[in-house]
């Protein structure tokens, strides 16, 4: 299994939600059968795509493609950041927010020519929280589905949660057809490479580890219909090297490029024939500090590490690549706070800190080790420019670049002395919802999974389980919960908030039709983006 | 004939097979803890235990080596980490596309190295022959990284010339689908006479091609040079000239014919050598081929898959040699008394 | 490598060095450039033009910049001074390739004279061990050393050298072999002579001269091997100032930034080269088949 660390996903590549349940009614039903235009849609990414091929359990870069061949009751949408109708019409919950009513779009296909109805739904979902893998957790309050007629799906849940949101999910959230697999094991037929969703594309050919991985065709039958605006096929292509991956779309090979360095990206704004796009994600760098042993068990210490930081320096460094961060939610993102008691650059402070601890330049020296997933140019940047910054302060630190897996199973040492002192990764919510920063990361757990500062504060602890309740019925007193649990993390320093990414991405200027979707990372809607010219 | 090829088959096997246990070595001997390094780094004793029994490490060394031996000559060369097939499998999958450019840069190779071989040596010590010579140091001595590089500079970011990545324009699959026999794109549209096909999988081919023919051109110029000026130092070829034959034919025809034995011996060499260097070469032009194959098993720390491409061109080096020396005998019966 | 293997000829002293330069001047620019690359090792500190940079430092402001006045190569991705990193590299692969070639020689001489000399089943044993290393192109084969291997300078040195040590003991035996059937030596053996006198008056003396062509014809060999596992990701790490790594960590700018990926890679050629003219013209003087003499 992957993480979603594993992902070295530094571009979210996220379209025209509108279009998917907006009135562009021409588009609607159309007679079936008649795909679009001839036009393929070739997008270039930077690692294999098909990690998994669970719809259930897949926690990885498959998204990316998955998004296209399944689909999710609910869509979110970042203007109105509500979500919208996608296979459920509309939906309801009662007023205690413990029972939600979901009713289903009549008159869908799955790829396998089924037509879908409430029992898939609650089918599909069901399978995903039994098998428990991937982003399940999302599914964590529910008590039971049930589906009273064809359209209709109602949620039962042990405590409110905002159900029209996490159904929206970009993970473990994906609408299936469970009999797809017939006799057989739906799991290992899954992974054998096989789909069943009712997504507008359907799997044409998938090859595994080259470099034109995954071929996705028009499914016919699709429930919004074609009417010859849409991209009739799907390339999904592998190109690890950012200046090969901008070569192929200055040649036209590429439709659409991840991720290229700023540099390469900057050569194809106001170029003609291409456009450029560059959005603030919620996708935020962390670098995690070992709060359980180590130097930076000490309080201080890790506030002095927080102040020896150039933030300013290191975006000149990314040049343009990211932003600095208030806090730790994400702008644009619900609870998200400007004003937070943030870290500032300030050396002077961090040597009277480190002094404090019997550190710093007069006292003995300090040796950290940082970890940063190998392949992800800007996590090494990053770990250079604090490996210089600490340098000044008679920190030396041993910067290591390895494979997620690794660089994982290392944080999660049951041997607290083998841990990593400082870990870089990202980290993004499943759904449109700070909840998963402070879930995963910051509140206890027994054993290392995410929270890989190894951080415990009964207090926050407590925070935490109550706010998804709160923001269930009262938003606005858990934007308040989420600014003072962003101040009290602040304060004890578990983790320093390095950066949002900025997604910069570059394309065919034939290609009508972008927004930006943070809530889906990485993920380009092929239905709602159009060839034109 | 017989009891020499006998001779040398023998040798051969022998080498294949010190060849395997070396990669034994590799695999399971020199990484410490083979069981942890494919565990990862840190996991429960219980589970490294399992993966010390799955792996059979938990057997006598001999024993381990048989087992080893007998998964090689059985076709299971272990699951790559990272892509999660059998090594061998991805092996094949991905064999016809760097002898495809292996192939075409030792046709450069010859083409342009021998020529200037014999150049050089035709007018030893004049400026063609300096320069040639100093062509030749470069060819040898240029990191072929950095060439494919600066090569993709010129041709592509600053001229606009050829195509720099994949072995041909993946939107032709719809407009002009390949049919696969070989796995090789020019062959394949060559049996199927897809010509469109062809022209755009041949300029794929130029630049990669020619980064990996930089250092065997380099190699056989010298080679040529070097073993035409041998041979014509050589009796027979000096009794030839004192004939009275015409100094070109005496070059041309006996000379030349005498010094192509080495070169035959040093391009199957240089085949398996550049075989490697595709692992240098092939990530910068996204060929799909073993190159790129080792790349991304080196950066995932895929120790199976690269023992296994390891493993794969040290066995075609070895057939290789096998060949040449074989046809060389063939020709040569001197060599059979050796 | 390969084409020496077929090329590998007898002995002569040194005699005729000076001809051999008039008739073959790029012996002499080699050299020239070998001393160079030594002089600008040795005087680096004072030689680059920001020493600081050479190892941990960053300049987060500065980063990217183009060749100037002030930074005559640019500066790379962390701000830090690409020419004097380039000079400091010249400390770095260089200095593999010589501890590379001194272990392959410490381990390949005395195996290759204990074949040679002693012959039988020693050297039977000890030549197909090395046919098995010799079946590997040696970049392959160093490669996968340094895979398994935690990646660092250091095993990126012992990676190579263990792949490098089978060339000189088949060179050495080579030699041996023929000096110990050399009447002289076999009188010397019936005289009871003991065997380390007879292998270090006579058989060691008589094997110096190849062994000094071979080594000089390997650096090159050994620093573009060196370069490339440094490329892939398995040799020096950052700061390290590598050539080769260099090259890899430019490779995402190269397009953009030319610089980054130009210099540390001329800085390789210029070395390779240089070593391999100067094997050339070494050769060229110390095994006259070779020089060019119609």
């Amino acid at each position: 299994m992957f993480a979603k660390g594993s992902r070295i996903a530094t571009v979210v590549m996220v379209l025209a939600v509108a279009a998917a349940c907006s009135g562009t009614s021409t588009a609607k039903n159309s007679p079936s059968g008649s795909a679009a235009s001839n036009a393929t849609l070739n997008y270039n990414v930077t690692s294999q795509v098909m990690i998994g091929w669970d719809p259930s359990t897949g926690y990885s870069n498959e998204i990316i493609a998955m998004n296209n061949m399944y689909e999710q009751l609910t869509r979110y949408n970042p203007d109105t950041k509500q979500v919208d109708p996608l296979l459920a019409t509309k939906w309801e919950s009662s007023a205690d927010g413990l029972t939600w009513t979901f009713t289903i779009r009549s008159g869908v296909r799955f790829h396998t020519g089924r037509t879908m109805t409430a029992d898939d739904v609650k089918a599909s979902i069901d399978r995903t929280m039994q098998l428990n893998g991937g982003a399940a957790y999302i599914w964590g309050p529910v008590k039971s589905i049930d589906a009273p007629s064809a359209d209709t799906v109602v949620f039962t849940l042990k405590y409110p949660s905002p159900m029209d949101l996490i159904a929206s999910a970009d993970y473990a959230a994906y609408i299936f057809d469970t009999k797809a697999a017939g006799n057989q094991d739906l799991a290992k037929w899954f992974e054998a490479g096989h789909e069943a969703g009712t997504g507008p594309y359907q799997l044409d050919q998938w090859n595994k580890g080259q470099e034109t991985e995954l071929r996705l065709k028009a499914f016919p039958d699709y429930w919004d219909g074609w009417n010859g605006s849409h991209y009739a096929r799907y390339i999904f292509s592998v190109t690890p090297e950012a200046t090969t991956a901008a070569q192929l779309l200055r040649s036209g090979q590429a439709t659409i490029v991840e991720r290229m360095t700023p540099q390469l990206w900057q050569t194809f704004q106001n170029q003609d024939g291409f456009t450029t796009t560059d959005d603030a994600s919620w996708q935020t760098l962390l670098a995690m500090l070992n709060t359980s042993s180590g130097p930076l068990a000490d309080v201080n210490v890790r506030q002095a590490v927080a102040s020896a930081i150039d933030y300013q320096g290191m975006m000149a460094a990314l040049h343009g690549g990211a932003e600095q961060i208030s806090g730790y939610v994400p702008p644009g993102l619900w609870g998200h706070s400007d004003n937070l008691p943030n870290p500032t650059y300030d050396v002077q402070h961090a040597q009277d800190l480190l002094q404090k601890a019997g550190y710093g330049p007069s006292g003995k020296p300090m040796d950290l080790t940082l970890t940063y997933t190998q392949g992800d140019a800007d996590e090494q940047l990053v770990g250079q420019l604090m490996k210089a910054d600490l340098a000044k302060l008679n920190i030396n630190v041993d910067v290591r670049g390895l494979a997620w897996p690794a660089q994982w199973s290392m944080a999660k040492s049951s041997n607290p002395a083998d841990r990593q002192d400082i870990l870089l990764f990202y980290w993004w919510p499943d759904y449109a919802d700070p909840y998963s920063w402070f879930i995963n990361l910051f509140h206890t757990e027994p054993k290392p999974f995410f929270n890989l500062s190894y951080y415990s504060n009964p207090q926050l602890d407590k925070m935490i389980d109550d706010v998804e309740t709160v923001a269930a019925t009262n938003r606005d007193q858990a934007v308040g919960d989420y600014q003072q649990m962003q101040t009290m993390l602040l304060q004890d320093m578990p983790a320093i908030s390095l950066y949002t990414q900025v997604y910069q991405k570059a394309m065919q200027s034939s290609v009508g039709g972008f927004i930006e979707n943070p809530a889906y990372p990485n993920v380009v809607f092929g239905y709602d983006v159009q060839p034109t010219g | 004939m017989t009891k020499y090829v006998a001779r040398r088959v023998a040798l051969a096997i022998l080498v294949v097979a010190g060849v395997v246990v070396l990669t034994f070595v590799i695999a399971r001997v020199v990484p410490g803890d083979p069981a942890a390094s494919w565990a990862g780094p840190h996991v429960s004793r219980a589970e490294l235990a399992r993966v010390r029994h799955d792996l059979g490490l938990d057997l006598p060394l001999p024993e381990q080596i048989g087992r080893y031996f007998a998964g090689v000559a059985g076709g299971d060369w272990g699951t790559s980490i990272h892509t999660h097939q059998p090594v061998l499998s991805d092996l094949m999958d991905r064999a016809p596309a760097s002898i495809e450019l292996v192939t075409v840069a030792m046709l450069i190779a010859l083409v342009v190295g021998i020529p200037l071989g014999l150049i050089s040596a035709k007018w030893p010590g004049r400026a063609s022959d300096g320069i040639i010579r100093v062509a030749a140091v470069l060819g040898v001595s240029m990191p072929a990284f950095w060439l494919a590089l600066i090569l993709q500079l010129l041709f592509f970011q600053r001229l606009h010339l050829l195509p720099v990545a994949g072995q041909y324009d993946p939107n032709l699959d719809y407009t002009h689908p390949l049919t696969q026999y070989t796995r090789m794109v020019v062959v394949d549209a060559l049996i199927t006479g897809n010509w469109i096909v062809l022209r755009s999988a041949i300029a794929h081919l130029i630049l990669p091609a020619l980064v990996i023919a930089s250092y065997p051109v380099g190699v056989i110029t010298r080679m040529v040079r070097a073993s035409v000026l041998d041979t014509v130092g050589e009796d027979h070829v000096r009794m030839v000239r004192a004939l009275g034959f015409p100094e070109r034919s005496v070059f041309g025809r006996f000379a030349l014919k005498l010094s192509l034995n080495p070169v035959i011996a040093v391009v199957a060499l240089v085949f398996a050598y550049s075989l490697a260097n595709t692992f240098l070469v092939e990530a910068v032009f996204d060929w799909p081929g073993l190159g790129s194959y080792a790349a991304n098993a080196i950066s995932a720390l895929d120790t199976p898959a690269i023992v296994g491409v390891t493993l794969f061109i040290a066995v075609v080096y070895v057939v290789l040699n096998l060949a040449v020396d074989l046809v060389q005998a063939y020709l040569d019966p001197r060599i059979r008394l050796r | 490598m390969i084409e020496d293997a077929f090329a590998r000829g007898g002995t002569r002293p040194l005699a005729q060095a000076g001809l051999a330069i008039r008739r073959n001047p790029l012996i002499a620019v080699g050299g020239a450039l070998a001393l160079l690359i030594v002089v600008v090792a040795i005087l680096a500190p004072a030689i680059a033009t920001h020493p600081g940079d050479a190892y941990t430092a960053a300049h987060p402001t500065q980063t990217l910049l183009a060749p100037s006045s002030e930074h005559w190569f640019g500066t790379d991705q962390l701000g830090r001074d690409v020419y004097s990193r380039v000079v400091y590299g010249a400390r770095v692969s260089p200095l593999i390739a010589f501890l590379v070639l001194v272990i392959a020689c410490l381990v390949g001489i005395p195996l290759g004279i204990a074949a040679g000399y002693f012959g039988g089943v020693i050297d039977d044993v000890l030549m197909r061990i090395t046919d098995v290393f010799l079946a590997f192109p040696a970049l392959l084969l160093a490669l996968a050393f340094a895979a398994v291997l935690k990646p660092s300078a250091g095993n990126t040195t012992l990676a190579i050298a263990l792949t490098w040590w089978p060339w000189y003991t088949r060179l050495i035996r080579g030699q041996a072999a023929s000096v110990a059937g050399r009447q002289y030596v076999e009188a010397a053996k019936a005289l009871g002579v003991p065997h380390r006198r007879i292998l270090f008056k006579h058989i060691l003396p008589n094997s110096i001269t190849p062994l000094i062509v071979q080594v000089s014809l390997d650096v090159s060999a050994v620093i573009l091997t060196a370069s490339a596992l440094s490329f892939l990701g398995l040799g020096a790490q950052d700061p390290t100032p590598d050539w080769g790594l260099m090259v890899s960590q430019g490779q995402s700018y190269f397009t953009t930034q030319w610089w980054l990926v130009t210099f540390p890679g001329a800085a390789i050629l210029l070395t390779a080269v240089a070593f391999n003219l100067l094997g050339d013209g070494l050769r060229d003087v110390l095994d006259p088949r070779r020089v060019p003499n119609r």
